[in-house]
């Protein structure tokens, strides 16, 4: 009757060492392989030379004059009809337009005052529009 | 008086096997090195509202050639931790962009409310500079955010 009190544990009281380098070494890979550098993320432009400058037929501009209120007014080259848009609202102008005419440009004219969301507003929309032809001036009254 | 097998018959005492009680203690001294080597590398940020933007693309280029220029609210210009002023500006980036073999690109860093004024003359300076590829540094805007503005 006395089996039970005699019977000893079979199980070793070590912990097991010999998977320890397996663990170790996937660690060390994970942490290899999920490490990542923040990368900056922004909207690339590429700025003229100096004293190059471009003549520009005025039927191949498309201005958008933003106001210091953030909104933007366009003009379609000589015509001096304007009309006035949201920054948002210029992703699907610029596709109708480019679509009829495929040399344009745009000329995004800020206002000295506005303050320069408004600007990356546009130049967002223009960049998911893929416009690449785009100029940046300070609008002048 | 032959060697039986020609001698090569005694067996090296030495194991064939790699000893691999220690390897677990090499593999986490290679990881608590790669740990404590790996440096994030971060420029002190300066106190900025980021602009957001939909359609920001990452910067496709090495991190030693970018250079970052620091924009802040009322017009304080910022090159490699430094103050500068507008003026200074194509004086400090023209030598570095000759360095860098006209690979630099510079990530220009504007708080989202500086008048548009400071952006034209940073601009201005950075053309005097010779400065081609320019990025604007935003932030990834959500969908979500877009249309509750």
């Amino acid at each position: 009757m006395s089996v039970l009190g005699n019977k000893k544990s079979k199980a070793s009281s070590e912990v097991p060492t010999s998977s320890m380098a397996d663990i170790a070494f996937l660690l060390l890979i994970f942490f290899l392989v999920t490490t990542t550098f923040p990368k900056d993320k922004g909207l690339a432009i590429v700025l003229p030379e100096p004293g190059e400058e471009a003549q520009v037929s005025q039927k191949n501009i498309l201005h958008l004059l933003i106001q210091s209120s953030g909104v933007v007014v366009v003009k379609r080259g000589e015509s001096q009809q304007e009309q006035q848009m949201r920054p948002q609202e210029i992703e699907g102008l610029w596709r109708q337009e480019v679509t009829s005419n495929p040399n344009l440009i745009a000329a995004v004219k800020t206002d000295p005052d506005a303050p320069y969301k408004f600007m990356v507003d546009v130049l967002d929309a223009l960049h998911s529009a893929n416009a690449e032809r785009i100029s940046l001036q300070v609008l002048e009254n | 008086m032959s060697i039986k097998g020609g001698g090569f018959e005694k067996s090296s005492k030495a194991s064939s096997e790699i000893p691999s009680s220690s390897m677990a203690d090499i593999a986490f001294l290679l990881l608590i090195f790669f740990m404590v080597t790996t440096v994030f590398q971060r420029d002190r940020d300066r106190p900025i509202e980021w602009a957001e933007a939909e359609s920001a693309q990452k910067i496709d280029e090495k991190q030693k050639n970018i250079l970052n220029i620091w924009m802040e609210r009322e017009g304080g210009v910022y090159i490699n931790d430094q103050p500068h002023t507008m003026e200074q500006a194509t004086t400090v980036v023209a030598p570095l962009y000759a360095a860098s073999e006209r690979a630099l690109v510079i990530s220009v860093r504007g708080d989202r409310e500086v008048p548009y004024r400071y952006m034209d003359q940073l601009q201005t300076a950075l053309v005097n500079a010779g400065v081609v590829r320019v990025v604007f540094a935003t932030q990834l805007e959500q969908s979500m955010q877009r249309e509750r503005r």
